[in-house]
């Protein structure tokens, strides 16, 4: 960082002046406005608040918490739990705080006699129809029950029903894979129903019956099966949704929490990694305001059952007889040693969608070394104009949280929903709040929210381009409008020509407010922004010409190359995690650390670089991957000049400065440059429909080496089928 | 005649008699260290004997013979669970009496303690391995 | 005989002690008068070297008299009944509440009770007790991995108390000692093959304590 010059430091850090003046005139903006404050007394403590606010959210601002089950700050207020009741002075009965605005000079009591009476005779409400199974309870430990009956309940019981007779029993109901349902502990929140038809956009739950009968459930037979069906496991504040795949195996208290990075798709959703006796027991979604809130995507929450099968525990060597044999480092090491020597500079590598920047860098080290340049990414992205030179191009420029303040979205060859669970939550939100309108060219999908379809034909995008289409005034009259476009029409060969069109139809928008950034697209693998920051090549198109003696393949499992394009006696290495396509073809493999193994480098879709941390250690012999690629270096002769994580670190700052400004996006801002440049592009868009691979949800959950290795995604594959054949 | 304890040398007598004879009873004292009268109050089914003489002291009123299969091999975990209280003075039931002892058809034979035998208890892992390797599946440079 | 012969050498011996140990005390006293603490002088004190004692003392090892009342002493227990037991065939006495070698129990059904709830685990002050479960086919939640370091364990009984199923239990015994050190490393299948065998005493055990908890 001291390196770095004063000018960056400060662009980096959005200190610039410029920045400053923004904020302070937005800010009094606001302040002339708003309505006058009120004040109202929590406790006696004096606390000024907008009108409109809750009891609830005014305590809060003065720190003092009651204690609720149904309310949620990012779901609808529903006010039926009455957990939340408090006294409110001169108010005959208490109110519930979190449902009733405040009024001036309200006097609220937190804990006089009567919110404490209110609150036990609640809980006691609550406990009478729960079961006392607490010892089998997978939420037992981090139950708000237990807790809340701990702090708020009473401390003796009436209940004297030894004979067992009064206690309600609900049936389970089997929602499935991943989702287990013991509905007899439900206190009837609705909290799920509330996420499922708010967040999620699938109307699937809902209560049923009143009263001492009310259930919730599925009213007909079904599974609730959506992308961010997971989140419903977090929310519910007692064990009747837990998790099926961690069900049984662990308990809160000795589980041992690791932060960390998802690298399942490109939004990089921050996690927690919780581990036991070296295992991974499960991944909770961890708040991160800017990218994925508080949830997180299905596959990302439970496909690390992959994690654990399939996995490359020992360097191979494929033997005489074409099988590959166990070996040891030592063995493993010079004989992939002695081949790069041989080879010289006719060596490639092909980068995979979970590749760390700190392996990308290592191997662009060695190979540059070995006077080799055929790096590439597995994906391809068009290099036409300004190709991947000009960051702007290849990020998602607006950022994720940016996506729910537009008011007019379009989705170019894209389904958000799949490729990206939690932007498109992001786009539902707004949908919902905000009156934004979306529309898509591409196949028809459902993206759990109404969209204008304007068809899959390229031909929509040129009349877009050219301003003729019935939505062009929309969206240049739009203030805030994006253009998300799915990295997989750009892997088409017309991909160059696609980008300049929409690079060409991002600048006849006009957005109103100031550093909107209408261009953004979405990638769907967590590695290629820092592979093309790093300096990769996109595309595999470099490895076919050259056909190198040694091919390194970085985790590359997408069959982007197979041997037919290479010369017969190419020396295939695979440095990664999973036995897959990759490692079948391989001649040598060297197993390396899967993103739960090793704290690694990774830089999202929006350009945010995030690192990953050391969780479990790799299994077997397997090592982290840089490390290996540093050892190599070293048996070659062409020794890597770093030796530990801080080293390799600021060869990375060196290379690219923001890879190691972790949790921050560098903003890109070369649109006009990229636009300019984009004009030499030629070619023509062909009449290819443009198309994605993840069209159902059947096909999510199935993308890359871990999810295909996890049996939990492999059920949820088979529930969705088998959803579509009943008669529901 | 108790005045001068010569009941005693009666009562050695009488103990040696009860036992099946001097040779017997000799034998016993070998085997046991102490030779004394009691009355045979039961017999597990491994064959042990438990005897009880109230006229002794509170801790050494009971007693068990082993089975004579064991010989010199005796040992202290050879009691069965059945008998494991009333010979620890914990009740004074005899298992045949006490009504708190159940009798599942799941309950497993006594065994002594095998350590230093050939079926001596080893350790083992009772879950499956946590991560499963993956072994290639036959692929030639064909492709096939 | 032996008594009478141990009286008249202990009258021989402590004759003159009559007197003496007061006069001892009374030195002691008058010694420590001078000093304001008022401590008093417990060791031993130099022998008497009044030419009387001497003597007494000479006879005394001449003639071995401490041998022979030792002697006497040994002769006259042979003849009482031995105040220690004869283990292994009779046995002390022990409490309904000892806590012996552990063992996993069953429900009469021969179900295994062990609800794989870990509070066992979490209780344990030495973390002797390593748990792992997952749900069994039938939908249950069951152990896959119930092991107990009887190294490591300290006997407290937390284990126990904290079981809400009693499934883990101390049992009675105490004869489980080994010749080597991993056979106390004991597995889900030694605990319940200990509970299957001392079941009948378990039970009584819980049976008689029944009304105290």
């Amino acid at each position: 960082m001291l390196r770095t010059t004063l000018a960056k430091v400060l662009n980096g850090a959005q200190f610039s002046p410029k920045n400053i003046a923004v904020i302070t005139r937005a800010a009094s903006d606001q302040a002339a406005k708003k309505p006058e404050k009120i004040e109202v007394f929590i406790d006696d403590i004096p606390v000024k608040v907008e009108p409109g606010t809750t009891v609830l959210q005014a305590a809060a601002m003065v720190g003092v918490e009651i204690p609720r089950f149904c309310y949620h700050e990012r779901l609808a207020v529903a006010g039926n739990c009455r957990m939340c009741l408090v006294e409110v002075e001169k108010s005959p009965k208490p109110v519930a705080a979190c449902a009733m605005p405040v009024m001036k000079g309200w006097r609220i009591k937190t804990d006089s006699e009567l919110t404490k009476k209110a609150r036990e005779g609640i809980m006691e409400f609550l406990l009478v129809n729960h079961p006392l199974d607490c010892p089998i309870c997978d939420q037992g430990g981090e139950c708000d029950l237990q807790d809340q009956s701990m702090a708020f309940g009473s401390d003796r019981s009436r209940f004297t029903d030894i004979d067992h007779s009064g206690k309600r029993a609900v049936e389970d109901k089997d929602i499935g894979p991943l989702i287990k349902t013991i509905m007899t502990r439900c206190i009837h929140c609705t909290r799920c129903i509330r996420f499922a038809s708010e967040v999620a956009g699938v109307d699937d739950l809902g209560t049923t019956g009143r009263g001492n009968d009310m259930q919730v459930g599925t009213y007909v037979e079904k599974m609730f099966l959506s992308e961010l069906s997971g989140n419903v496991i977090d929310l519910c504040p007692v064990g009747a949704l837990t998790s099926k795949p961690y069900s049984f195996t662990a308990r809160p208290w000795e589980i041992r929490k690791i932060d960390s990075i998802d690298v399942l798709d490109a939004v990089g959703s921050n996690i927690v990694v919780s581990t036991r006796t070296g295992e991974v027991m499960r991944i909770m979604p961890r708040v991160n305001e800017e990218i994925n809130e508080e949830w997180l995507s299905d596959k990302s929450r439970f496909s690390y059952d992959g994690l654990k099968r399939q996995r490359l525990v020992t360097p191979m060597l494929r033997d005489s007889k074409g099988e590959l044999k166990p070996v040891d480092w030592e063995v493993a090491l010079l004989t992939v040693a002695k081949q790069l020597k041989n080879a010289g500079p006719s060596v490639g590598a092909i980068a995979g969608g979970f590749a760390d920047a700190e392996v990308l860098v290592a191997v662009k080290d060695l190979l540059n070394k070995l006077g080799s340049e055929a790096l590439c990414t597995e994906h391809t992205f068009p290099l036409d104009g300004s190709g991947t030179d000009l960051r702007s191009s290849y990020l998602l420029n607006n950022k994720i949280a940016g996506a729910e303040e537009a008011d007019f979205v379009l989705l170019i060859g894209t389904n958000p929903r799949l490729e990206a669970p939690l932007l498109n939550s992001r786009l539902r939100k707004g949908y919902v709040h905000n009156e934004l309108e979306v529309a898509l060219i591409g196949p028809k999908v459902d993206l759990s929210y109404k969209y204008v379809h304007l068809g899959d034909s390229p031909s929509v995008l040129e009349q877009l381009v050219n301003g003729q289409h019935q939505i062009s005034k929309k969206l240049t009259s739009a203030k805030k409008p994006l253009i998300i476009i799915g990295s997989e029409v750009l892997e088409r060969p017309d991909g160059g020509a696609i980008l300049s069109a929409v690079q060409k139809l991002c600048a006849a928008t006009n957005p109103q407010t100031e550093n909107w950034k209408v261009l953004n697209v979405l990638h769907k693998v967590a590695s290629q922004v820092a592979a093309l920051d790093i300096g990769y090549t996109p595309g595999v198109d470099k490895i076919r010409e050259l056909s190198p003696k040694i091919l390194l393949l970085l985790g590359a499992d997408e069959g982007s190359i197979d041997k037919s394009d290479l010369s017969k006696d190419t020396f295939i290495i695979y440095l990664g995690h999973h036995g897959d396509n990759g490692a079948a073809v391989a001649d040598a493999i060297l197993p390396g650390a899967a993103y739960t193994e090793k704290q690694a480098t990774y830089v999202n879709t929006e350009g945010r670089a995030q690192q990953t941390l050391t969780a479990v250690s790799p299994p077997g012999r397997a090592r982290e991957d840089w490390k290996i690629i540093r050892a190599l270096s070293e048996i070659i002769g062409a020794t890597l000049p770093y030796d530990n994580l801080n080293e390799i670190r600021n060869r990375l700052d060196e290379v690219a400065p923001h890879l190691t400004r972790y949790g921050t996006a560098e903003n890109a801002n070369f649109f006009k440059q990229a636009e300019a440049l984009s004009k030499s592009v030629k070619s023509q868009i062909d009449k290819t429909p443009f198309d994605v691979k993840l069209k159902e949800l059947q096909d999510y959950f199935m993308t890359d080496s871990i999810s295909r290795a996890s049996p939990t995604m492999a059920k949820c594959v088979q529930a969705v089928i088998k959803q579509k054949q009943s008669k529901y | 005649m108790s005045y001068f304890g010569i009941d005693r040398i009666f009562k050695v007598f009488q103990t040696m008699r009860s036992y099946g004879g001097i040779k017997a009873s000799l034998y016993k004292l070998w085997r046991m260290d102490s030779l004394r009268p009691g009355i045979l109050v039961g017999t597990d089914k491994y064959g042990n004997q438990y005897y009880e003489n109230k006229s002794y002291f509170y801790g050494r009123n009971r007693w068990i013979e082993y089975a004579p299969k064991y010989g010199f091999d005796y040992d202290g975990s050879q009691v069965p669970a059945e008998w494991f209280g009333w010979l620890h003075y914990k009740t004074d039931l005899l298992p045949s009496q006490d009504p708190s002892r159940p009798n599942y058809k799941w309950m497993a034979d006594h065994t002594e303690n095998l350590s230093g035998t050939s079926e001596q208890y080893v350790p083992y892992s009772t879950t499956k391995p946590k991560i499963q390797a993956w072994f290639c599946k036959m692929t030639f440079f064909d492709g096939t | 005989m032996t008594s009478a012969l141990a009286k008249i050498f202990s009258v021989s011996r402590s004759g003159t002690k009559v007197i003496t140990p007061a006069l001892n005390v009374l030195n002691q006293r008058l010694a420590s008068s001078g000093s304001k603490d008022g401590y008093i002088y417990v060791n031993d004190t130099d022998p008497s070297m009044v030419s009387k004692d001497i003597t007494d003392r000479a006879a005394q090892t001449i003639f071995l008299t401490e041998l022979i009342r030792g002697m006497g002493i040994t002769l006259a227990h042979i003849f009482k009944e031995p105040a220690t037991i004869n283990y292994p065939f009779e046995k002390g006495p022990l409490s309904p509440r000892f806590r012996g070698e552990h063992a996993l129990r069953r429900y009469p059904s021969g179900e295994e009770r062990c609800i794989a709830c870990k509070l066992c685990e979490a209780i344990c002050p030495a973390q002797a007790i390593t748990i792992e479960a997952e749900e069994r086919a039938d939908g249950s939640r069951r152990t896959t991995r119930y092991d107990i370091d009887m190294t490591k364990c300290i006997y407290c009984g937390f284990c126990q108390e904290a079981c809400p199923v009693d499934a883990i239990v101390e049992g009675p015994n105490f004869e489980f000692s080994t010749e080597t050190h991993e056979e106390l490393l004991y597995n889900k299948e030694k605990l319940l093959n200990n509970g299957d065998k001392w079941e009948s005493e378990i039970a009584a055990n819980i049976h008689a304590d029944h009304l105290y908890r």
